[in-house]
């Protein structure tokens, strides 16, 4: 290694093309050091040129070459094995626990045993100062031979009781229920009353097989989408200041619900400070007039009777008048409409037409079939049933067909929903199926009707009022509902249900998700409306948007032809036709 | 012209006006900074799901005032950054001991210093000072004492310190950054072969001491780094998800807030150290390429800058910054494509971020100062004119 020069200065410029102006300033180059500090810059640059070749080629590799499919087959999470207690568990579909028991300490008395009833009282008044001293001192002093005096202490109330060092107070152990995901579940999986008795949800839906213990009840409820939708609808509750709200979310393949919420909740720890209207199921009790979204059966009905097809055209220049009733549309096109654009102007008055061509009894036999005329099974004791006209008429008919004067629960809805897009009458369940069962459903829908509601469903998603809920690469498709509640006897403007009914991806539909808000107020941002299509169909885009991360769902290319093919719908007016896909 | 002091054969340059050194800012390099960062504001905008906030706006405004830091960083005289550079690096240094005492007093991991408008990490500062105070002991060493092992031992203690309290806080990406930067810092001032060699030799000879000494994330992160696939959920998620992403553009992407896999939830950090994937999956291999040749193309500015300097200091401080810059450009690329190991390095000027932002505007303002200066004459010790 040669050494440097020390007499020579290093302040010298390397590059061999200095500024052309300063060329003065050069003088004569002392060899050595440059040419040694010059290949020291040089290899440098050229390691460095030689990185960035190797990241250029990378980025080569990485975008072109590689094919990721291997890495999109996600595998689920890991099941998590249960703990024996006497009331069994019920866990969530992952095996999050959603209840459980905890052995806890009650206090009761034999009075015959206390030496003296009035310092025993005032005694344990001063270790449990929650008690009332009359209350406790007329039990005390009672001619039983078992009083409670208060039940599930904890382990330091059990400890100032012991301290007392009375005869006559005594411990029972007994089981308290435990609920860590809070109100989330709680219309899910309910409560116990103190005897550990089931008073609602599934613990009182599935009491014997709880009662009895033994493994836990593995729930369809998957807790993280669970606290996803609720998180999602309470936003818009809170955006729109409406007074309540449910979510559903569906696996079409097997009937599982993975998401079941209704809002306002409650921690089911203070279920006596519930107000009447949290402890009220809007996803499976609550039955309403849904309003539009019932356009899907009607559409689906209509297909199924033969009397008309996609290209089929009704009258919808002028509002149709019966009675004292006048059927109306929200935007009025005033000309004859074609159904798909009866479904995705969701016209009333063109529905209602539709319901007149197939035929009162038709339309009353295939609404029955999809299960909108009876009540509803689930492993809840908290469900409603439909109700339906005393007399199913004409004009009942026409109402009933944009959504009116048929009241059935969300969950109604979405079984006759699913049986439109699969053509079997899947019946939603609480429970998680065993592993690889693959039950099987009544064929209720034709192959022909379900493909044709696959392509109006996504139609709406594509040109109608379910735009906001159109999440690329998902193929979504759904209609809005915007019904107006009744009061009284009449309806009221003012007082809405806004809902929106989406399934995905619409090409082969896996997941189908309804999300209903009551009563909301229109605010700046929704352009002063409070419809189907600016309240909830923006919650289920952002419930859609999170669950492809969460499912490891692949989003299609959408552009891909086979899809296209297979939604493609040509939407006909009698001024033009667009195509959508 | 005016304050030249220029004599008619050799005559050393002493003063220069501030119109002359706008003059001589390389308004090229400033051109393509401007164009990196614009790109950065293009792909936050994109990241943000189509909004300026959160990050887009907030990015464009740092860059804003980062973007005055550098300009007055270039017109400082080269001389007071040489007289500056080891008071500058102890105060940094000194700053790194009280975050490192106040992360032990509060039990915490707390690295920075919160300034209110943003936080302050004196580890990215770090690498700017020691980059100067290393250019510093360089330029006065006297030639032939750069080949005596004995002459090493005083850079060794300033590098050895700052990568020692990195290495407590615990930050292995920065501390590996800071002692490759100094690594070639040491290759441009002259030091001998020998000492690489077997620095590397030592080196590998440590790889099995120093894995005992791994954190357990970091341990993952290089088992991770070895076999994504094995756990794609949890560890490998990060990378999957950037490679899914890297393919889902293809050659010309999927077109402005076009991609799948960026807009929708399925990447982590798409706004920070993975922002590259976003604009490799909407603006494909071809905007991916364009953004690594601006990035070149800096950093063969800088190498033209300490080619052209006349001062071993402008010289060993332009390539330090250029060092810097390309670590980062390459470390982070390497990693998001699943090359080494994932390390918390951002993208610079286009990653979202306060700190290294401002760091890297401040450390191409001191690029452009060695530009400007680079036929000013500097002593050894700075202090007075050759």
């Amino acid at each position: 290694m040669s050494s440097f020069d020390p007499e020579l200065p290093l302040d010298i410029p390397l590059s061999t093309a200095p500024r052309q102006r300063r060329a003065a300033n050069t003088r004569p180059v002392p060899h050595a050091i440059l040419a040694r500090a010059q290949i020291r810059l040089v290899t440098l640059g050229a390691m460095f040129s030689a990185a960035m070749l190797i990241v250029a080629l990378r980025l080569v590799d990485a975008t072109l070459l590689q094919t990721p499919t291997a890495a999109q087959e996600l595998a689920g999470p890991q099941e998590v094995g249960a703990v024996l207690v006497a009331r069994a568990d019920i866990t969530d579909r992952n095996g999050e626990v959603l209840a459980t028991s905890l052995p806890t300490q009650s206090l009761y008395a034999d009075p015959a045993k206390l030496l003296d009833p009035v310092a025993a009282a005032r005694a344990l008044v001063q270790a449990l100062p929650d008690l009332d001293y009359e209350d406790v001192l007329d039990k005390l002093a009672s001619a039983r031979r078992f009083v409670w005096v208060k039940r599930n202490l904890t382990p330091e109330e059990v400890y100032r009781v012991n301290a007392l060092g009375q005869p006559g107070l005594e411990f029972l152990t007994e089981q308290t229920r435990i609920y860590p995901a809070g109100g989330s579940t709680v219309h899910v999986v309910g409560t116990t009353d103190v005897d550990n008795k089931g008073q609602g949800g599934v613990e009182r839906g599935l009491n014997a097989q709880l009662a009895s213990g033994g493994a836990p009840i593995q729930l369809s409820v998957d807790l993280r989408l669970q606290h996803l939708v609720e998180r999602e609808i309470t936003k818009a509750m809170k955006d729109f200041n409406a007074i309540g709200g449910s979510g559903l979310v569906m696996d079409l393949r097997n009937g599982e619900l993975l998401a079941a919420v209704s809002l306002p909740d409650y921690e089911p720890a203070a279920i006596g400070k519930a107000p009447e209207d949290a402890r009220f199921n809007r996803f499976a009790l609550g039955s309403y007039e849904l309003g539009s979204v019932m356009k899907i059966i009607t559409s689906a009905a209509g297909l199924e009777s033969g009397k008309m097809s996609l290209t089929t055209f009704y009258d919808a220049s002028e509002p149709i008048r019966y009675g004292r009733f006048t059927i109306n549309d929200f935007h009025p096109e005033r000309r004859a409409l074609s159904v798909p654009e009866i479904f995705t102007h969701s016209s009333n008055i063109g529905a209602a037409r539709m319901a007149l061509a197939m035929g009162i009894d038709f339309q009353k036999e295939f609404f029955c079939k999809l299960g909108l005329c009876g009540p509803l099974k689930l492993e809840l004791p908290e469900v409603g049933t439909a109700q339906i006209p005393a007399k199913w008429s004409e004009i009942s008919a026409m109402t009933i067909s944009f959504g009116h004067g048929l009241s059935v629960t969300p969950l109604h809805m979405l079984r006759a929903t699913a049986a439109t897009l699969t053509g079997q009458l899947v019946q939603p369940t609480l429970v998680k199926h065993p592993e690889g069962y693959v039950p099987s459903f009544p064929h209720v829908v034709s192959d022909k009707v379900v493909g044709q509601m696959r392509r109006l469903m996504r139609a709406n998603a594509v040109v109608g009022s379910g735009k906001s809920a159109n999440i690329p690469g998902y193929f979504v498709g759904g209609k809005t509902g915007t019904a107006e509640k009744i009061s009284g006897k009449r309806y009221n403007t003012n007082a809405r249900l806004s809902s929106f009914i989406a399934a995905f991806p619409m090409h082969d539909p896996r997941y189908l998700i309804m999300v209903m808000v009551d009563e909301p107020k229109p605010n700046a941002s929704s352009g002063g409306y409070a419809t189907g299509g600016t309240v909830a169909a923006p919650v289920v885009g952002r419930i859609i948007a999170q669950m492809g991360p969460l499912y490891a769902i692949a989003p299609a290319a959408v552009d891909d032809p086979l899809i296209r093919q297979s939604l493609a719908l040509e939407i006909r007016s009698r001024r033009d036709a667009i195509e959508t896909y | 012209m005016r304050a030249i002091f220029a004599g008619p054969e050799y005559a050393p340059r002493t003063e220069m006006g501030l119109f002359e050194k706008l003059m001589h800012l390389s308004w090229g390099l400033v051109l393509l900074v401007c164009l990196i960062a614009g790109a950065g504001v293009l792909l936050l905008y994109s990241a943000g799901g189509g909004n300026w906030d959160p990050w887009a706006a907030k990015h464009a405004v740092r860059f804003g005032i980062g973007f005055g830091a550098m300009i007055l960083v270039a017109l400082v005289d080269l001389r007071t950054l040489l007289r500056l550079a080891y008071p500058l690096y102890a105060l940094v240094l000194l700053l790194l001991v009280g975050v490192e005492i106040m992360g032990q007093l509060g039990k915490g991991a707390q690295r920075w210093i919160d300034l209110g408008f943003f936080q302050l990490q004196p580890s990215e500062l770090m690498k700017l000072t020691l980059v100067l105070a290393l250019a510093r002991y360089f330029h006065g060493l006297p030639p032939e004492q750069v080949v005596r092992p004995l002459s090493l031992i005083p850079p060794l203690v300033l590098i050895l310190l700052p990568v020692a309290l990195v290495l407590l806080q615990p930050n292995l990406g920065t501390a590996l950054l800071l002692l490759l930067a100094s690594a070639m810092l040491f290759w441009g001032g002259g030091v001998p072969g020998w000492v690489f060699a077997s620095a590397i030799a030592l080196g590998i000879a440590a790889v099995p001491v120093g894995w005992e000494f791994l954190h357990d994330y970091q341990r993952q992160r290089v088992l991770t780094f070895l076999n994504p696939e094995a756990d794609p959920l949890n560890t490998g998620y990060n990378i999957m998800q950037s490679k899914i992403a890297f393919g889902s553009g293809g050659l010309f992407g999927k077109g402005f807030l076009g991609g799948t896999q960026s807009q929708l939830a399925f990447l982590p950090e798409k706004h920070t150290d993975f922002i590259f994937v976003v604009l490799a999956e909407e603006f494909g291999l071809l905007g991916a390429l364009i953004l690594l040749g601006l990035y070149a193309l800096v950093i063969a500015s800088g190498f033209r800058i300490a080619l052209a300097s006349r001062s071993q200091f402008g010289r060993l401080l332009a390539l330090g910054i250029t060092a810097n810059l390309f670590l980062y450009v390459a470390v982070n690329i390497a990693m998001i494509t699943g090359l080494i190991p994932v390390v918390g390095i951002p993208l610079p000027l286009v990653s979202y971020g306060g700190t290294a932002m401002l760091t890297l505007l401040i450390g191409i303002g001191l690029l452009l100062c060695v530009a400007v200066h680079q036929d000013i004459r500097l002593s050894k010790s700075g202090l007075a004119e050759w």
